[in-house]
């Protein structure tokens, strides 16, 4: 996020676009629901009825990915009315002409065709959101899981700059990254393409100052993106996978790949808390102490460090991955001898420049956000209030691409996955909370009426969900939820593995999968 | 503006009330309503202080503050006060705080709390519980004569849980499952304490000094520790490895142990003292038997109880012919029985002079005894033992009951001239126990300990201090033989006088008596309360027949199956109150000396208790109508009311909804000030222990919400949240509050797995193993295809110091950038 969560409590418009907080990050899904109870405008851009499209002033029941289109549909509104902030976009920003010569075919008629959004509605929220005031973009994985989900990001970015909505409290763009620690894990640069602190692995001087700390040669060959593993593993260029606290074989889009690739894999390493799918088929599997069981530090999406403190032993002969991790680099022949993990955290705040400023000493009470540049800096609560990374604003407008599986006369459905509240990931963690099996103790997937009477199913009955790539099956709930034509489902139940069906499709930059789209068939099963 | 509290200056803004304003300045003015600004529509009153020159009390939570006021907080006015309203409050709070079972166990061990852990399938846990009161739960939970079952509620109900089997059922669980319960010690004091005597009293002593971080020594004078645990329960009772298992539970605290030392003969206190002992507890137990005094107790084959024991118990037993008697009543007596039939003895007797009801032995084990074909001769007294031609000639005369004494008892009395005379092969006598023949011995410290007329150490019972400075006694020593519950007592209480007084710092308190109860008899107890509960025998312990157990030492009770034991823990009707540690009705009743067992208390259940939320229970007799439920709720899901209000503006006819707004975040539950809303996982009752409030970020999404781990020795009981802290401030969703379950799942990971071969089924292995394994696969694989051959993910759950090791790693030690994680995904 540029902005923090508690700026929602200045916002005075939020443009929530491929999030669902209710569900995904509750405690941030409340914050917008009492902004909005005080009066704060909400347009919601979501192909499905969420809690918050149901009070958004403006719901745009956009055709799932569709938003580039959509994204610079705003823009060529803003641009056409002349709404957009001359003087953020003079001093601030860069290539604004490109921008423009973009911008132009995105005229609302072509844009009302690909969205289905009306015309009407396209410049109420252009007007809206280019208006006076602290307008803030929220955004989730509805906007990422897709091939083309960095040219939204961009977009996303464009647009805010445009109007500047950037550098101010309240505003900014704010994506609400997915896990706890998802932030951080990419701060440490555990990325194939980036080493710890965003230092590109093209960038030959800091590789030669990395290679000074750590006193050894490093590879300044580019690595591997994880989603593109299961197709080396395929072709024999990888044989051996390490993997640390994550379930591919459950969790990755289009499992039946991953899963066929694991199984040929000649050496396969995991390290848990639980005996999970993909531990199941490992060589070896080391156990882990949980996050109640050792000291360290998360970074949330507000780029806040927080510390994580050992509550409890953790059981049997666990230990905290720090330490396996330095047992077995010891015994590569590379030492790592740290006595605990406030240890390794003096290490990243010396290499890192966003964490210089941080100790664990200063996390005590109150975590901070980066960038902390040094020990009496207080944390950066807004980003790019003054000048961004680069310096000015780089707008780089992208043309729509539109997504990679549409529904066609074989899989006339599309199907998109969502979170489900009392749930994370598939369970292995919440499922033990017999409480939360209570809760939501299945998935299901959701039918537009229409589409329902369509497919002759009916509210409970059971359903084949089909796609290229395999099936599933779960009962079905008829709700408008569901936008016509497109059935969701969550994916947060280990007996309903949806990832069969999802698409592995891959961002041509972030190697992202297009999760969240593709195209199935559905058949009503007899009652079962 | 400013204000004067309590005479402090405080400075406040204006708008503010006096509540916020004091509390701003640190000031602690007691509520029971007022939460996050909000306050009851029937305010609890407790906020009242006094205005200086004004008449009467005001309330601090809806009296704004003015320049200059000057607000008294603790004035005798307002004392009373404040008692006044708890006192009308707690007439109609209707609950128990603790349970019976728990007030009953002479060891106070929080039953109710184990019990629960046993439901829930934390059985680790629930034996790290126990041992918190009691380190011996696989002999207490095999020989207790389980004082709690007597008074548990489901007596009303059927027949009482079987308590004491569950705690036999999750220590045995334990040791089959190899648990290590890592129980943690307190820093090191430097402190050495001799613990003289290994049996249950002195294990107790020793593992919770250990605990408390002292340097303890046991002295033993036998081979081997445990005492009448070893050398007095039969194997049949508590099998040797089970014992030895226990033992060393106690031991891995970091005890030493010198076995072979006797007291008196090896070394005396004064050498203990020189050897910087800065403490010594005597722990003896009462290891002689008290004589058989009449003709003929010296012949060969006469055996005081204690001997003959001990030989069974260590391979020594002799030949005791085709009948024996044996003399007295104890439980003792009863384990004597039983082993000569196991020692195929054909005709054991037991010979007592008052009937089989007024043995002091506990009537199960006396039906046991009976059962494996024990036979009694009851209302006999043995007059004299000679040497005859088939074996020997015991004498008795019979006995008959007396007129009542001034008491109302009747001692038995001799009937005159009615001897009768029992042949047999061997005679064991068991008429109790003592400490000393005559005095202790061995130096001059020795002979100055003060003895009580029977023979035993004479202790402060409170203290555990004998008449010498830094000498101690405890347990059977003292007062006689007891149950081993009431051993394990004895130890622990010296144990922590021991340490405060070698540490110079205050005991802990006791157990306060404070305690709202449902009924304190069975017959005080409205049976509405149980309402709705069906019918559900307890589960029958397995048990090997007496024909085939009297023909061995092997163990008789089988022990229960986990299933058996969930059953069974689900039979408990949890009748102690699941927010005794956070109450704020109790704490504000003991802060200002109400005790509604003298002001009043509710006294019938008015309403059924509410499990239809899928994470709350509502208990309504609890209800005080504070609001804070209501009042903290984030998302306007709850509407607690009532129909009017009684003379006293307390609540009648109470209702509490929750709506569909409601996201099962569980905040109204943390909120409560009394134990009407529960969470339904948060079972477990903190009674006594130790909790500790630990500030970590949650483990789910990205918004690195704060929480508050509440644990209690090394278990995880609940998570919470801190009203005051970034970013969440004091919310949290259901996954932050409940979803935290998996810390203490059993199908945690807890050892290495390897598979030796493809195909092949994980197997455990050592750390060693399996790291050599992995060493030995990467270190070929590179060989071979180079280091871009091996790829890592890493995990974006896990802590940044973790990740940023895993990155590390594999650029280093693998040398490759095949590193990435799931952000993408």
């Amino acid at each position: 996020m540029t902005n923090s969560i508690a700026d929602s409590a200045q916002t005075d418009l939020f443009l929530m676009i491929g999030s669902n907080p209710d569900t995904s990050h509750p405690t941030i899904g409340l914050r917008v629901h009492q902004a909005v109870d005080r009066g704060a405008k909400l347009i919601v851009v979501d192909p499905r009825r969420t809690k918050l499209a149901d009070r958004a002033d403006l719901w745009l029941r956009i055709k799932p990915g569709t938003d580039v289109a959509f994204l610079n549909g705003l823009m060529h509104i803003i641009l056409e009315e002349d709404l957009w902030d001359k003087r953020f976009v003079e001093e601030r920003t860069e290539d604004f002409d490109y921008l423009v010569s973009k911008i132009k075919k995105y005229d609302p008629d072509l844009v009302e065709k690909i969205t289905g959004l009306a015309k009407n509605d396209l410049y109420r929220a252009a007007r809206m959101y280019a208006a006076e005031g602290r307008h803030a973009i929220y955004h989730g994985m509805g906007i990422t899981h897709y091939v083309t989900g960095t040219d939204r990001v961009k977009s996303i970015a464009n647009l805010a700059m445009l109007c500047g909505k950037v550098g101010v409290p309240g505003g900014g763009c704010n994506p609400l990254r997915g896990q706890n620690n998802v932030q951080g894990a990419c701060d440490m640069g555990a990325l194939f393409n980036t080493l710890p602190g965003y230092v590109s692995v093209s960038d030959e001087s800091l590789f030669d100052r990395y290679e000074k700390i750590w006193k050894v040669k490093l590879p300044r060959r580019p690595g591997k993106p994880a989603t593109e593993v299961w197709d080396n593993i395929n072709k024999g260029e990888i044989r051996g996978l390490y993997i640390f606290g994550e379930d591919p074989a459950v969790a990755d889009a289009n499992i039946s790949h991953v899963q066929g690739a694991l199984e040929k894999i000649d050496f396969l390493l995991v390290q848990d808390i639980f005996l999970t799918e993909t531990a199941k088929m490992a060589d070896v599997v080391l156990p882990a102490a949980c996050y109640a069981e050792k000291d360290g530090t998360f970074t949330s999406t507000e780029r806040r460090v927080q510390r994580v403190r050992k509550a409890v032993n953790p059981p049997g002969e666990a230990k905290p991955d720090w330490q396996i991790f330095c047992e077995l680099s010891t015994r590569l022949g590379y030492p790592m001898e740290y006595s605990s993990a406030e240890e390794i955290f003096q290490e990243i705040s010396t290499i890192l420049p966003q964490y210089k400023g941080i100790t664990y000493e200063r996390l005590e009470k109150v975590g901070l956000q980066w960038p902390v540049p040094s020990q009496d800096h207080p944390g950066t609560p807004v980003l790019h209030t003054k000048t961004f990374t680069r310096g000015r604003g780089l707008f780089v407008p992208e043309d729509y691409i539109p997504p990679v599986e549409l529904p066609d006369e074989d899989y006339p459905l599309s199907f998109t996955t969502g979170r489900d509240l009392a749930r994370y990931n598939f369970s292995s963690m919440t499922g033990k909370t017999p409480e939360i099996n209570v809760i939501s103790p299945e998935c299901f997937a959701e039918v537009n009426p229409a589409d329902a009477e369509k497919f002759g199913i009916t509210d409970g009955s059971w359903v084949r969900l089909t796609s290229r790539r395999g099936s599933v099956e779960m009962r079905a709930k008829i709700t408008d939820r569901s936008q016509e034509g497109t059935i969701f489902a969550t994916y947060n139940h280990l007996e309903t593995l949806v990832n069969l069906l999802t698409l592995d499709a891959l961002d041509r930059l972030s190697r992202t999968p297009e999760y969240k789209l593709c195209a199935i068939k559905v058949e009503v099963l007899d009652e079962q | 503006m400013k204000i004067l509290v309590n005479g402090t200056p405080v400075v406040a803004e204006s708008g503010m009330t006096i509540l916020e304003a004091a509390r701003s300045a640190g000031h602690y003015i007691p509520t029971l309503c007022s939460v996050d600004g909000k306050n009851s529509d029937k305010p609890c009153g407790l906020c009242c202080v006094e205005l200086v020159g004004r008449e009467g009390l005001v309330l601090a939570c809806s009296t704004s503050v003015e320049e200059g006021m000057e607000v008294v907080t603790d004035s005798e006015a307002v004392k009373k006060s404040r008692q006044e309203q708890l006192t009308r409050l707690a007439e109609t709070h209707f609950g128990d705080c603790k349970a019976p079972c728990n007030l009953t166990c002479p060891g106070q061990i929080n039953v109710q709390g184990y019990i629960a852990h046993v439901a829930m399938g934390e059985y680790e846990e629930a034996v790290r519980l126990v041992m918190e009161r009691n380190p011996l739960p696989f002999s207490v939970g095999r020989v207790c004569p389980r004082f709690c079952e007597t008074r548990c509620r489901r007596i009303l109900v059927d027949e009482p849980v079987s308590i004491n089997h569950l705690k036999r059922f999750v220590a045995d669980w334990c040791l089959a499952n190899k648990v290590k319960l890592k129980i943690s010690r307190e820093s090191v004091t430097g402190k050495k304490i001799a613990v003289i005597g290994g049996g249950p009293t002195g294990l107790t002593a020793a593992y919770y000094l250990a605990r408390r971080g002292h340097d303890v020594t046991i002295f033993e004078a036998a081979p081997e520790l445990g005492g009448m645990l070893r050398y007095g329960i039969p194997d049949y009772k508590i099998p040797r490895d089970i014992l030895d298992y226990e033992i060393n539970t106690i031991l891995s605290m970091g005890i030493a142990v010198k076995t072979g030392l006797k007291w008196g003969r090896d070394f005396t206190l004064e050498k203990l003292t020189d050897q910087g002992f800065a403490a010594q507890l005597i722990t003896i137990g009462a290891p002689l038997d008290i004589p058989l005094e009449i003709q003929g107790a010296d012949l060969p084959m006469v055996i005081p109880s204690l001997k003959f024991l001990r030989d069974i118990n260590t391979g020594k037993a002799g030949k005791y012919g085709k009948r024996a008697a044996v003399i007295g009543g104890s439980n003792t007596a009863m384990e004597v029985a039983r082993c000569l039939i196991r020692q195929g003895v054909d005709e054991v007797t037991i010979i007592h002079p008052r009937p089989k009801t007024e043995m002091s032995a506990n009537q199960r084990t006396i039906r046991e005894a009976e059962n494996e074909g024990v036979q009694f001769l009851l209302m006999a007294d043995p007059v004299d033992i000679s040497q005859g031609s088939h074996g020997m000639n015991l004498v008795l005369t019979r006995m008959r009951l007396g007129e009542p004494d001034s008491r109302g008892i009747r001692l038995p009395e001799p009937v005159p001239g009615s001897n009768i005379i029992l042949e047999v092969d061997s005679v064991v006598y068991a008429l109790g126990q003592m400490t000393f023949a005559e005095a202790a011995e061995g130096g001059h410290l020795e002979e100055s300990l003060e003895l009580t007329p029977k023979k035993n150490l004479k202790a402060n019972p409170r203290t555990a201090l004998t008449n010498l400075v830094g000498v101690y006694a405890a347990g059977d020593a003292t007062g006689g033989p007891k149950t081993v519950i009431q051993s394990v007592v004895a130890g622990r209480r010296a144990a922590e006088n021991i340490h405060s007084q070698v540490m110079d710092v205050e005991r802990d308190a006791g157990e306060n008596r404070f305690n709202f109860s449902r009924g304190r008899s069975f017959d005080d107890v409205d049976l509405k309360n149980f309402a709705g509960i069906n019918v559900k025998l307890r589960e029958k312990m397995p048990e090997r027949p007496p024909e085939i157990c009297s023909q061995d030492f092997d163990e008789i009770k089988l022990g229960f199956t986990e299933n058996m034991a969930r059953q069974e823990a689900r039979r408990c009707l949890s009748c102690g109150c699941s927010a005794y540690d956070r109450c704020d009705l109790k704490r504000l009743c003991l802060d200002h000396g109400v005790d509604p067992n003298k002001t009043g208390m509710g006294t019938v259940p008015l309403y059924t208790k509410d499990l239809n939320h899928p994470v709350i229970a509502v208990d309504l007799n609890k209800c005080i109508f504070c609001q804070r439920c209501m009042n903290s709720c984030e998302y306007d899901a709850l509407q607690v009311t009532a129909t009017s209000f009684d003379e006293q503006d307390r609540p009648v006819g109470l209702q509490l909804i929750f709506n569909d707004k409601c996201t099962n975040c569980g905040k109204c539950v943390d909120n409560c000030s009394t134990g009407a809303l529960n969470k339904k996982d948060a079972i477990v009752p903190i009674v006594n222990e130790e909790v500790r409030s630990v500030r970590t970020t949650c483990p789910y999404c990205g918004a690195g919400c704060q929480l508050s781990l509440k644990v209690k020795g090394d278990t995880l009981m609940e998570v919470g949240a801190e009203p005051d802290l970034a970013p969440n401030y004091g919310a949290l969703c259901v996954k932050g509050r409940f979803g935290n379950k998996f810390v203490q799942h059993r199908d945690r990971l807890t050892k290495p797995l390897i598979r030796t071969r493809r195909g092949g089924k994980l197997v455990e292995a050592s750390w060693d193993e399996a790291l050599t394994l992995i060493a030995h696969k990467f270190a070929d694989l590179k060989a071979m295809y180079g280091a871009d051959s091996l790829a890592g993910f890493s995990c974006a759950r896990a802590t940044n110091e973790e990740n940023f090791l895993m990155q590390k790693f594999m650029r280093t030690a693998i040398g490759t950038n095949n590193i990435d994680h799931c952000a993408r995904l």
